[in-house]
Parts: structure tokens; C-alpha cells; sequence
């Protein structure tokens, strides 16, 4: 309904002012009906504590994933299959909120690399890469690598 | 680029959102929900973000080609490009010898510096003393006239005289790498856009909008970088074409096309899965075959 307002609006003035801006009117109407469904989520931090009860979380993934017949050192099951893997990751990404990056991921062999990994704090970017996240003008460009 | 991040307010809460929005974006597959006991999942972060979506059905591509049996495969996440979340789509085997041979920097240097060199002509062209115009005449006489002695007007010791050793019309800078080498400039550039994290794989380019601004939101929102170079083997669908055509950060390229110099100069690589197996495939070749006996060029039984 707003939308048939501003429609109405903009063609009254395109009437008025000629075809360039009703054609204008008419695009800003059309991007602001499809933002809402494709809107860009905010910036999420890097950063990452690992939680006080991962061993019992990545054992308790471990034991759905592989069955009840897990061994005692159930930290030396090999992730042999892709299946087994996407699984176990994703599940951890997932609810850690921390995804292991693809130059390590063929370095997580068994589930003690993948406690490992996962017991390392990740420090939250410097402020420069803090500024270079957050929200900045469209004609600021910073180049921090130098 | 664009560095806009639209921020209207809209943050997706429960997992009917997150749903909607993956079901309306075109995904396909059973949605299956993560298997964890209850007691050990995190409430407190349930609250904060939308539960997590994880395939029932995963991608999972191992390698076509055999691997040798003392190397292992390195892997890759799957994502998808159809939503700005990077929840990964599926697990992809990589082929060692073409994504994770030794680094050799100076094969990177070599083959960098053939593309910008080999197709450069120089057309600096000056003229001698016999091609500048004028200058046959003897200016005034050997002796008697107190002025040190000359035999022409246009000898380089004069003004508007030729040039001694100038650049000698269009030369050509040409040369040819061997092929050999070519090749392991591609798979060392592959090696190192993966072990420095900036190799993302795809399943397809398909986009929700043929809009420039979601795909620059969505390389900002992934932290892709300032530059990121797509590649794809088959036809590129029309959203992504018009997505691209607006920005100037964003460059896609076929598979042909795949080349050090661009992986050098584009921070991101993003790779669909068909376009691994033709690099893939094309790369491991030369490994394996015998040494030309006439041009590749002409037709060859086992030629890929």
C-alpha cells in the first residue's frame, strides 16, 4: 500500500518534472521492495573462547556420528570419510559459531585435532581491521597491508 | 568496491526465518536438523542466532582421478552463493598434486613476469646520424676557421644530431615459457590460494538477484576480500553476469581463462565444482604424458 502511494507520488512528479525522475522514483521502489528479503546481516566478529565443556560436546557428536561402539580413546578415531567429516564439522561450526578454514581442514585427521583446534582462542581483529569491518562511507577506502 | 554493509534493522530470529529464506533462495535437499543430545547444546547461543541448518545430504565430491597412495587429499568446504550466510554445502576431495604441491615462489615469479612480458612489443623507434635528415655536408672547412673540426651537422656531439644506441624500431619481448613449467605456475598459484585461505569453492553461481550490491554484501559479509576472481567452466547463468557487470572488484572469468597473473592480483579465487574437475583433470595430464612428438595443437588420441 505504501508502495502504491509512492508510486502514485512519483508519477504525479514525473508528470511534472519530466521522464528521468519518475524512471528514478520507479527503481527506488523496486530495490526497496526487495530488500527486506535479501538484506545483508551485520558484520560478525572473529573472535572465539572456546566453551568449558567442549571435550564432553565433541564427544557426545562423535558418539552420534560413529555409534555407541566407540573405543576408550575415542579422541584417536580417524575422519576418514567425507560423510563422517562434514558431519562432525559442520555440527561444530554450526554451534561454536567458529569454522575451521580451509588450509586446516586437511590437517584434522582425528578428533584430537579437531579438539585441539578447537580449544585455541582466536583474538578479535586489531582495531584496523575492526575499522575495515565496520560501516564505513562508500568513497572511504582504507589499505591496511602496506 | 562498495563497502556499504545495508543494515536496515532485520535480523533473522527462529528458525522459520532462516528456513524461509533458504527454501525461498531455491535449495534443494532435505533440511535435516543436527543430532546432539539437548542437555549439551548451548541455549544461551540458541537465543542469540537462528538454529543450525545442516544437510542431511551433504556434496561430498571425492577425486575422479587416483591419488598417489603416499599423499593424502587436502579438502575444501562446499558454500553456497544463494544466501549471505557461509553455512557450508557439502565436503570437496582435492587432488595433492595440483592444490597442495610445494610452494615454489620463484615458478610463481617466472611465470608472472612471461605473461606481462611475452606479448609486449615496444615500438620506440629514434633515428641515427644517417637517418636524421640533412647532415651530408662538410659544415665549414677542415682548417683555418678557429671552430673544431666537423664532418656534419647531424652527428650525435651536435643539437637535433641522431642518437647513438637508441631503441632500434618495434622489438619484440617473446618468449615461451616450457609447458611444463606453465603448468606448475597454475598449480603452485592453486596451492597457495588454498593454504592462505583465499580458495572458496561453490557448488553452482547460482544468485537470488541479478543485484551488484548482494554480491558485494555477500564478499564483504564472507570477508572474501577486496578483490575476488570467479571462475566456471560451464555456461554462467544471467544473474550473476548482470551482478558482475556493475562491479569492478568482482571479475568473472571462464575456466580458459584461469591464469597466474589474475590469481595473483585478485585477492579471493572462487571456484565451482565442475571447474575443479577441469583443472583438475587438465593439470594432472602433463604429468603423466609423453613429450610431444608434433604440436598439441593437431589432434592426439588421449588428449583431455
Amino acid at each position: 500500500m505504501v508502495g502504491a502511494l509512492l508510486r502514485r507520488v512519483a508519477a504525479v512528479r514525473g508528470a511534472l518534472w519530466g521522464g528521468r525522475r519518475n524512471q528514478e522514483a520507479e527503481v527506488e521502489t523496486e530495490v526497496k521492495n526487495a530488500e527486506p528479503a535479501l538484506a545483508c546481516p551485520p558484520p560478525r566478529s572473529r573472535r572465539y573462547v572456546p566453551p568449558k565443556n567442549l571435550s564432553h560436546l565433541l564427544k557426545a557428536h562423535v558418539q552420534a556420528l560413529v555409534g555407541p561402539a566407540l573405543a576408550a580413546d575415542w579422541q584417536q578415531t580417524p575422519l576418514r570419510e567425507l560423510g563422517l567429516r562434514y558431519h562432525l564439522l559442520a555440527q561444530l561450526a554450526a554451534e561454536l559459531g567458529h569454522t575451521v578454514p580451509n588450509s586446516q581442514l586437511h590437517q584434522m585427521r582425528t578428533a584430537q585435532d579437531v579438539l585441539d583446534f578447537y580449544s585455541t582462542p582466536v583474538k578479535d581483529a586489531s582495531k584496523f581491521d575492526e575499522l575495515c569491518a565496520a560501516k564505513l562511507p562508500p568513497n572511504l577506502k582504507i589499505t591496511w597491508e602496506y | 568496491m562498495i563497502r556499504v554493509g545495508l543494515n536496515f534493522g532485520l535480523r533473522l530470529r527462529g528458525g522459520a526465518a532462516a528456513r524461509a529464506l533458504s527454501m525461498s533462495s531455491g535449495q534443494t535437499g532435505p533440511l535435516g536438523t543436527s543430532t546432539t543430545p539437548a542437555s549439551l547444546v548451548n541455549v544461551a547461543a540458541q537465543a542469540e542466532k537462528p538454529p543450525p541448518v545442516i544437510l542431511e545430504t551433504p556434496i561430498l565430491r571425492e577425486c575422479p582421478i587416483a591419488i598417489p597412495a603416499h599423499r593424502t587429499p587436502v579438502q575444501a568446504w562446499v558454500e553456497s552463493l544463494r544466501h549471505y550466510d557461509d553455512q557450508p554445502v557439502g565436503l570437496a576431495d582435492l587432488h595433492p598434486d595440483v592444490f597442495a604441491v610445494m610452494p615454489r615462489v620463484d615458478i610463481l615469479h617466472t611465470v608472472a613476469i612471461w605473461q606481462k612480458n611475452f606479448k609486449r612489443i615496444s615500438y620506440a623507434k629514434v633515428k641515427t646520424r644517417a637517418e636524421v635528415r640533412g647532415g651530408g655536408k662538410k659544415p665549414w672547412k677542415q682548417k683555418g676557421s678557429g671552430r673544431a673540426r666537423h664532418g656534419s651537422i647531424r652527428s650525435p656531439l651536435w643539437r637535433g644530431g641522431g642518437v647513438v644506441h637508441g631503441p632500434r624500431g618495434p622489438t619484440s619481448y617473446y618468449y615461451m615459457l616450457p609447458m611444463k613449467v606453465r603448468v606448475s605456475g597454475l598449480k603452485v598459484a592453486l596451492t597457495t590460494k588454498l593454504m592462505q585461505d583465499n580458495l572458496h569453492i561453490v557448488d553452482n553461481l547460482e544468485l537470488p538477484t541479478p543485484d551488484s550490491q548482494y554480491l558485494a554484501n555477500l564478499a564483504q559479509y564472507r570477508r572474501w576480500g577486496q578483490s575476488v576472481l570467479i571462475v566456471d567452466v560451464n555456461e554462467m547463468p544471467e544473474n550473476i553476469t548482470r551482478a558482475v557487470a556493475g562491479l569492478k572488484s568482482i571479475t568473472l572469468v571462464p575456466g580458459l581463462g584461469l591464469n597466474v597473473h589474475s590469481m595473483l592480483k585478485h585477492e579471493t579465487l572462487v571456484l565451482t565444482l565442475d571447474t575443479v574437475a577441469f583443472l583438475e583433470e587438465k593439470l594432472l595430464w602433463h604429468d603423466v604424458r609423453y613429450t610431444a612428438l608434433y604440436p598439441f595443437r593437431l589432434p592426439y588420441c588421449d588428449f583431455p
